[in-house]
Formats: C-alpha cells, sequence, structure tokens
C-alpha cells in the first residue's frame, strides 16, 4: 500500500476507533441516522406523491404542458383557483395556428384545445315530470296515439294508469301540503302568501280529486300554475365542464374510459358526465348514502354502531323519506308498502313510517336491507335525476356578463382509470367545444345562424346611421310592417318550444373538425412523447409564440392551480422540516466535535510533535465526522429503505376522496429510487463536512507543546 | 564529533497576562552527534523548555537554536513539522501514545507520516523496533492494556522507527518504578551504543543520570555547569542530603 492511502487507511481507523468511544458520538450518530432515514423516506414520500399527482392531473385534464393568451389576467388553474371560482383567461382566438406552431415540436405527441367553464344544471321537479307524465297520458287516451313512452292502452290499461299517477300527485301534494304546514309554523305571519295555502287546501280536498276527471285539463294546469312551484325539491347543481375536441381529448388521455352509454358521435353536440359526479350529485340521495355507508364498512374499519357520520346518514336517510315516496304513484306506493310490510314484518300502513323503519339500520342488519332496497325498492323508482340519452339544460354566465343556456345531450358517463373514487378527477364534465363556446359567450357560427333566422322572421330593416331619422320619424320612410292587434297565445309563448326546437336543431347538427377547430378555445393541453424532456420542452414552445399568437407555456404544475400550490407547499415543507433537522444536525455535530477536540488536545499535541501537518489533522476531524456520517448515515438511509419499501408493499390505503386523486388510485404506494438514497448521503456528507470546519480549526490551532504538558 | 546541536544566548520568556516569567536567561549548550546526555535540574529549572526548544516545539524569545545546522527560527511550521518528524524522535513523561490505535499502529504512525516506505517495509521495520522493545508479542494490544514500562517502551520504539538524529526524552522514567525506569535507560543507552542516535534526556533522578555521559545541569533559567555522570550524582547526592539535614 502506498504511503497516502496508508495514511487515509490509518485516518479511516482512528476515525472508526472513535466512533463508539463517546457518548455523544452516539448522539451525533443518531441525529446523523434520523436525518438520513427522514430524507430518504421523505423525499420517495414526496417524490411518489408529485409523480401521483402529476399522473392524477396530467391524465386527468391538464396533460404534461398547457398553452393559453399570454395576455390573461390571471394564470390558468385547470382546478380552480384558491377560492374556487375560475380563472379570468384571454382566449386564444387562432387555435389553429397555434396548434401548427406546437405540433412542429419533435416531442409533442398530441394537442386538445380545452375550455373550462361551470353552469348550473336542473333536472326539473317531481311534481312537473308526475304532472307531465298525466297530461301525456290523458292527451293519449283521448287522441288515441301512443304516449310518449311509446305505450297504447286499451281504455281500462289508461283508466288504470291514469288513477295510478293521479293517485300519486295527490300524495305529492299531501306531502306538500305537510310540509307548508310546518314550514308555515316558523315563519314569520306576514311573509306567508294566503293564496298559496288556499291552493294547497282546495288541491288536498276531496272535491278538487271527485271533480278532477270532469276538467282533467285545467286540474292539471290548476296543479301546474299554482302546486308545482310550491313542491322546490328540483335541484339547482353547478357542474364544472371542459369544453374540449372530445375525440382528440379520449385519444390524448387515455386513462378516461366511459362507464355508461356511448361517446359524443363524431361531429356532434353532446356531454359525458363524470361517474364520481354523478353518483354523488344526482343519483337518489338515500341510494347514494347506502352506497357510500357499504364502501365504508367495506374498506375501513368503521362501524355503525361506533361511527357518527355513518349514522348520521341512516339518520337522514330515515328523515328524507320524501324523495322516495314523491316519487311513487299509487300502484308503485302499495307495491313498495307491501314488500316493506313483508320485509319487515309490520302493520304500519304508511309508506314514510314504512321507510323511517327501514332505514333503521345497523351492522347486523345493514347488508341485508341494502340488498332489498336495489332488489325491490329501486325498480320502482328513478335512481337518477339524469339519465344517460336525456337532454340537459346548462345555465351559465357568459363572459359578458349575461345568462346563457344551452342544451346539451347526455351520451354517457365516464371515469379516469385509478382515479374512480376521486372527486378532483370526477369534477368536471367533458363537453363539445360549440355547447362550451355558446356558453362562455362566443360568437359561434350556429348562434349567428340563429341571429339571423330571428331578423329574418323579425319585420325589421337594417338602417344606416345618417338615414336613421328621416326613415324612422321622416315622412320618406317605407312601412315595414304593420302591426296588429291579437290575442296573445301564453301557452305558445311560454312553453318553451321555441328553445325546444333550437334545442332539438343543435343536437342534430353535424360539425367539422374545422368547425371545432375554428372557433376560440381557452387554453391548450399539450401532451409528450417524452415527459422527461418537459421544461426544455417548455423553453421550446414558449418560444414559438409570435405576436400573432402570443401564448404564454405553463407545467402541468403550474397548470393544475391550488393543486400544484399543494405539491409545492409539501415540497417546501418537507424541505424546511429537513432543513431545520439538518441546520440542527450540524449545530450539534460542530459543537460535539469541537468538545472531541478539545478533550483529545493531548493526543492532537503528540501527533503534531511527531510530526504530523496540519492537513493531517484537518483529515483526522473530517474522517472522524465521515466515518459517522457513513455509519449512521448508512444505517438512517437502511431504515428510510426498508420504511419505504414496507409502505410500498403494502399501500397506504386512501380514506378520503381527495387522496385518490392524489395517490391517484386506491392507494399510495411509494417508491424507492435510487438517487433519493444517493442525494440523502451527499447531503448528510456535506452537513458532516461542513460541521467539521470549526472544530477542524480549532484543532489545527493545537500546538506540539500540548504534548509535553498533559498526561493522558 | 559533529555538532548536532546548538544554542546560543537562548531567552526564552513567558508571558502570564503583563508579567513576563524568564524561562531560560542565556543558556549556551552545545551536543554532539551520538552523545547520550542528561539535562538535570530542579522542577522549574527549565529543562522542559529547553528540551522544547531542542525538540524545534516551540520557538526562543531571542537567541540561536540549531538542529542539525538549521536556525529554527527561519524555518516556516510545516518545515519545522518535517524537521521534527526526519530528525528528532520524542518520548514523553506520560508516554502519549495514541489510545486508539495499537502497539503496532503507534510505533508505525510517524513512517506513515513520511510516507517514504512502502508496506513491507514498514511492518519489517516496525517488527524490528518491537523486538528491541520486547514487545512484538504486543503489537495487537492497545495501550490501555500494557504496563507504564511497556507503554515507554513502546514510545521508544516510535520514537526510533522513523531513525531519527536526535531522540529526546523529558523526564521518560518520572512515571516508572525504578526497576522498570532503570530497564528504559538500559535500553535508550543500547540503541545509543548500537545506532549512534544522540539521546538528550531531561532528569532530576540520579539513578538515571549515572547513565549519562555528560549531564548539563540547570538552575533558574541558566546553565550552572557541565558534569559527568559521577559529578552529578554526587552533586545530586549531596543536594538531597543537605536537603535531609
Amino acid at each position: 500500500m502506498t504511503g497516502f492511502l496508508s495514511e487515509l487507511a490509518l485516518l479511516f481507523h482512528i476515525a472508526r476507533r472513535n466512533l463508539f468511544t463517546t457518548f455523544i458520538n452516539f448522539i451525533i450518530g443518531l441525529i446523523i441516522l434520523v436525518g438520513t432515514c427522514g430524507q430518504v423516506a421523505g423525499s420517495s414520500l414526496l417524490s411518489t406523491l408529485t409523480s401521483s399527482m402529476s399522473k392524477s392531473v396530467i391524465g386527468s385534464a391538464a396533460g404534461h404542458l398547457q398553452v393559453y393568451n399570454d395576455a390573461s389576467e390571471d394564470e390558468l388553474a385547470i382546478y380552480g383557483q384558491m377560492g374556487g371560482q375560475d380563472p379570468s383567461l384571454e382566449p386564444i382566438t387562432d387555435f389553429p395556428e397555434v396548434k401548427k406552431q406546437l405540433a412542429a415540436d419533435p416531442n409533442v405527441k398530441n394537442i386538445v384545445p380545452q375550455g373550462i367553464g361551470g353552469g348550473l344544471i336542473t333536472s326539473g321537479n317531481t311534481v312537473d315530470i308526475t304532472l307531465a307524465k298525466l297530461r301525456d297520458l290523458y292527451r293519449a287516451r283521448d287522441e288515441k296515439t301512443p304516449s310518449t313512452e311509446g305505450k297504447r292502452l286499451t281504455a281500462e290499461g289508461y283508466a288504470e294508469q291514469i288513477a295510478s299517477v293521479k293517485e300519486h300527485i295527490r300524495q305529492i301534494v299531501k306531502v306538500i301540503h305537510a310540509d307548508a304546514a310546518k314550514a308555515d309554523a316558523l315563519r314569520d305571519a306576514k311573509t306567508v302568501d294566503p293564496s298559496e295555502q288556499e291552493h294547497l287546501v282546495t288541491a288536498a280536498s276531496d272535491a278538487f280529486w271527485a271533480d278532477f276527471d270532469k276538467h282533467p285539463y285545467d286540474s292539471l294546469e290548476f296543479l301546474e300554475n299554482y302546486i308545482a312551484p310550491q313542491a322546490g325539491d328540483a335541484d339547482m347543481l353547478y357542474l364544472r365542464y371542459l369544453g374540449t375536441d372530445l375525440e382528440a381529448f379520449q385519444k390524448a388521455f387515455d386513462r378516461m374510459y366511459l362507464k355508461e352509454g356511448q361517446m359524443v358521435p363524431t361531429g356532434k353536440r353532446g356531454l359525458l358526465l363524470p361517474t364520481y359526479y354523478y353518483e354523488e350529485n344526482l343519483k337518489l340521495k338515500c341510494a347514494r348514502k347506502l352506497d357510500k355507508i357499504k364502501e365504508q364498512l367495506a374498506n375501513s374499519r368503521r362501524t355503525i354502531a361506533t361511527d357518527e357520520e355513518l349514522k348520521r346518514w341512516l339518520k337522514e336517510n330515515q328523515q328524507q323519506t320524501r324523495e322516495i315516496v314523491l316519487q311513487l304513484d299509487g300502484i308503485k306506493t302499495k307495491t313498495a308498502t307491501t314488500a316493506l310490510q313483508g320485509f319487515l314484518k309490520s302493520d304500519e300502513k304508511d309508506l314514510n313510517g314504512l321507510l323511517a323503519k327501514f332505514f333503521d339500520m345497523n351492522d347486523q342488519n345493514f347488508h341485508e336491507r341494502y340488498d332489498f332496497f336495489y332488489a325491490q325498492i329501486v325498480p320502482l323508482l328513478e335512481l337518477y335525476r339524469v339519465r344517460v340519452g336525456d337532454t340537459m339544460t346548462f345555465k351559465a354566465y357568459t363572459k359578458g356578463g349575461s345568462v346563457q343556456a344551452v342544451n346539451v345531450r347526455v351520451y354517457g358517463t365516464f371515469e379516469f382509470k385509478g382515479l374512480e373514487q376521486s372527486p378532483l378527477a370526477g369534477a368536471m364534465a367533458l363537453m363539445d367545444l360549440m355547447s362550451f363556446r355558446d356558453l362562455y359567450g362566443y360568437m359561434s357560427k350556429d348562434k349567428l345562424n340563429e341571429i339571423q333566422a330571428l331578423k329574418a322572421a323579425a319585420p325589421s330593416k337594417g338602417l344606416n346611421r345618417e338615414t336613421a331619422e328621416d326613415e324612422l320619424f321622416g315622412q320618406g320612410g317605407s312601412v315595414v310592417n304593420e302591426s296588429v292587434t291579437s290575442t296573445i297565445d301564453e301557452k305558445q309563448e311560454l312553453s318553451g318550444t321555441t328553445a325546444k326546437k333550437r334545442g332539438a336543431t343543435l343536437d342534430e347538427n353535424t360539425y367539422s373538425q374545422a368547425d371545432f377547430e375554428a372557433g376560440v378555445v381557452l387554453n391548450v393541453a399539450v401532451l409528450l412523447k417524452n415527459e422527461h424532456d418537459l421544461e426544455a420542452t417548455q423553453a421550446r414552445l414558449s418560444k414559438m409564440s409570435t405576436p400573432n399568437t402570443h401564448f404564454r407555456v405553463v407545467t402541468w404544475q403550474k397548470a393544475a392551480g391550488v393543486l400544484g400550490d399543494f405539491v409545492y407547499y409539501a415540497r417546501v415543507g418537507l424541505s424546511s422540516a429537513m432543513s431545520i433537522i439538518f441546520v440542527i444536525a450540524m449545530i450539534v455535530i460542530s459543537v460535539a466535535m469541537i468538545m472531541a477536540t478539545i478533550a483529545r488536545t493531548a493526543t492532537i499535541g503528540t501527533m503534531r510533535a511527531i510530526g504530523a501537518q496540519r492537513t493531517f489533522i484537518i483529515s483526522m476531524v473530517l474522517a472522524e465526522t465521515s466515518a459517522l456520517a457513513l455509519f449512521f448515515g448508512s444505517l438512517g438511509a437502511a431504515i428510510g429503505s426498508a420504511l419505504i419499501l414496507f409502505i410500498g408493499n403494502k399501500g397506504i390505503p386512501a380514506t378520503t376522496p381527495e387522496q385518490y386523486f392524489f395517490f391517484a388510485g386506491p392507494r399510495f404506494l411509494p417508491v424507492l429510487e435510487p438517487m433519493h438514497v444517493i442525494s440523502a448521503f451527499f447531503i448528510i456528507l456535506a452537513i458532516s463536512a461542513l460541521s467539521t470546519v470549526l472544530p477542524a480549526i480549532i484543532a489545527t490551532r493545537v500546538s506540539p507543546l500540548r504534548a509535553m504538558q498533559t498526561d493522558e | 564529533m559533529d555538532t548536532i546541536v546548538s544554542i546560543r544566548d537562548v531567552v526564552k520568556e513567558y508571558s502570564l497576562g503583563k508579567v513576563v516569567v524568564p524561562a531560560l536567561r542565556g543558556v549556551n549548550l552545545e551536543v554532539k552527534k551520538g552523545e547520550f546526555i542528561s539535562i538535570a535540574g530542579p522542577s522549574g529549572s527549565g529543562k522542559t523548555t529547553l528540551l522544547n526548544l531542542i525538540g524545534c516545539v516551540d520557538t526562543a524569545t531571542r537567541g540561536l537554536v540549531s538542529v542539525t545546522g538549521q536556525d529554527t527560527a527561519q524555518l516556516s511550521e510545516s518545515a519545522l513539522t518535517r524537521l521534527r518528524l526526519n530528525t528528532i524522535g520524542f518520548i514523553f513523561q506520560s508516554f502519549n501514545l495514541v489510545s486508539v490505535l495499537t502497539v503496532y499502529q503507534n510505533v508505525e504512525f510517524p513512517l506513515l507520516l513520511q510516507r517514504k516506505l512502502n508496506g513491507a517495509q514498514r511492518k519489517e521495520r516496525v517488527t524490528q523496533l518491537l523486538t528491541q522493545v520486547g514487545l512484538l508479542d504486543h503489537a495487537k494490544h492497545r495501550p490501555n492494556e500494557l504496563s507504564g514500562g511497556q507503554r515507554q517502551r513502546v514510545a521508544i520504539a516510535r520514537a526510533l522507527v522513523a531513525d531519527p538524529q536526535i531522540v529526546l526524552a523529558d523526564e521518560p522514567t518520572a512515571n516508572l518504578d525504578s526497576a522498570t525506569g532503570a530497564a528504559i535507560i538500559d535500553l535508550m543507552k543500547e540503541l545509543n551504543h548500537t545506532k549512534g542516535t544522540t539521546f538528550i534526556f531531561s532528569t532530576h533522578d540520579h539513578r538515571v543520570m549515572q547513565h549519562a555521559q555528560s549531564v548539563v545541569r540547570l538552575a533558574d533559567g541558566l546553565i550552572s555547569g557541565r558534569e559527568t555522570a559521577a559529578q552529578a550524582v554526587a552533586h545530586s547526592l549531596g543536594v538531597e542530603q543537605a536537603k535531609a539535614s
């Protein structure tokens, strides 16, 4: 062995021998161990979390990069800003040009135009739906045409159906009447409208129902005008939507799959509802609660007996039987009552009472009752307020501030693989770009056609500014049309026929790819071939922006808004915690090494006297801390790695819906990467080296004279 | 014989706050190669200070200290360290072995600092020295497993392993019983004879002094005389008798 290597070996031998000679070294070692373990485990957890979240964010809407108008007031936030509102973005007016520029980059795989908005959806209340059904039955019976459900019945059949629906409506009236009485008792008498009470009393009276068939259409009108508005069970739901080229979206975001229904046909307007939202908001509430209880009982250790939330859900089901009762007509009420009486072995005749008893569930009877509910009760009900194939009306505030309504047909429901339980991934519906543009308030080809059609239908004439006064008030103007006095047909005006017709027409329209791409979009998702080249690609794409296109390119993390910030803050939090640990470690190591140096001045002095240069003494102190760092750092890294491998093997189950998104699935499976272990090692070595500076300086100042003065 | 250490008009003062304490007050001394001399004197007479200056672990306030012809005042810190490593061997009163190293490693230590010999050569050299001091069987022991005499023999082996021209020993037998002390002095003397190494050791023990070729007597920071061993012993015994009476 050469002298240098032998000297090095001697240094490490001294360091190794000193490793366990003092208790303080053990303390230093523990700090290094905890620090390294924390660094390995923390960086692995954070890295996996970032990776999982990136999968969720990239795979569910954002893509690797997002492009939007650089003149935008706010920064893009796919999942909304802090506080929940959507950011104010300037549109990209020339998407084809932007697409062309972006597509020129060799790392760009997919380009998906997008626009995010939110609107209110209504599904109509049960009374409206039931009254419409009864009206339809009377019309079919009287006109001898099939009902809208396509059935043509015998006279007895119609009588039976009409009687059943009438019974249903009578039941609804009773419920509304009882609810109103309770509400009135709580309200200030001045705010109670006496006419509302009168109408309810009339509708609940036997006389009203005895005479119903004498004037069925008048009776129906009375119920529609005065009773239905008091029902108020129609939910106004907020739904965020992502307007996009649906085919391009499906191709680019391959984790997306259809759960029910079909893809919106090529070139058509249409909507796909996220399954999570569909289940959470559009399903019968009591059924949804039962589903959630079942999930909780199966996936966690929660029990009804011990869990307050599960108890509360069941209590709510017991108190909110109205949503079931309101849906059932006479025949179905009887069926449900008989089934429940048999199941519960009860003589109770009131369906409300039976349902309250039925929902009084516990851990022992839950599963049996759950199965019974789905087998016997659910077939009598509309389980979802909106079904695939229905047309939904979206109402949204346009960018200009006016309210815009658009009818869109629901073609299906969808999910993202691994994110089925995530409310974040399952919060946005996918909508065609045409409907999105309508809701956002941009002039589309359809709207232009509609305005022109309205102008053509209206007796109007275009005037220019110079001759307007003469034309309007002078003598020379030609008469456009003469007004004719006539009766206003309220039914015609208020029936919404025009809107339905427009909706139906738009539904039938077929658009070309060029039509979809020609209008404005708010942002563009870019998916890359090589995602590791993210920053470089971002830089390249940013340089492509011209004064015409004027776009900004951000990473998925930035585009994720509050979610991206979460990753950032988690990283900052971990880094801060680790920095604090390391600073403490550095101080403790430094102080301990100073103490160790002071305690060994005689030895150091002897070495100096014998002929050891100062560099040797520095090396000796450095070697000692390095030995501590290597030994305890290895131990810490091994423990941290074992911890991650253990957790990675078992996984941490997602217990809240949000965690499904963060974990990109039902379990969090941290991955140990060699880089985390290596970097932790280098960090701890650097910390140790820094800690050595002061003790090393002190050590080099020990005079060889100390050898002559002190006893060993 | 050539002069290996030359001390001329050396003054060494220590500052204790505002008080200046003279340790040596104009010392002149010549030591020839191969000499086996003792520096004697009572405590506080300046024996250790003189050894420190010769051993280049301290510098004189004034005067010339020349070791192997080099004026130590003119040498850098690094050069002085090299001079200690290659020219001087130290034997300390308290042995000063590195407790975490084995006997073998303690002896090998100066050779590793020198980086002159390869592993095999070092091994041969260390083995030779340990054999000479009779501790080869204890090569793998740690200092705390040895007796005082054994430790001092390890220190002697360490002092001689780099083949120094001068060995400085500060009260080498002070912490040993008389028999062990005598054995250590015999060993040093034997090495002086066989290798011609210059030995300068401080002591106030007349039993040790009697082995020296000459004894330099120090008192109050000044050399009061240079005597033969017999004269020095007689001197010491006289002083002791005077004290006793």
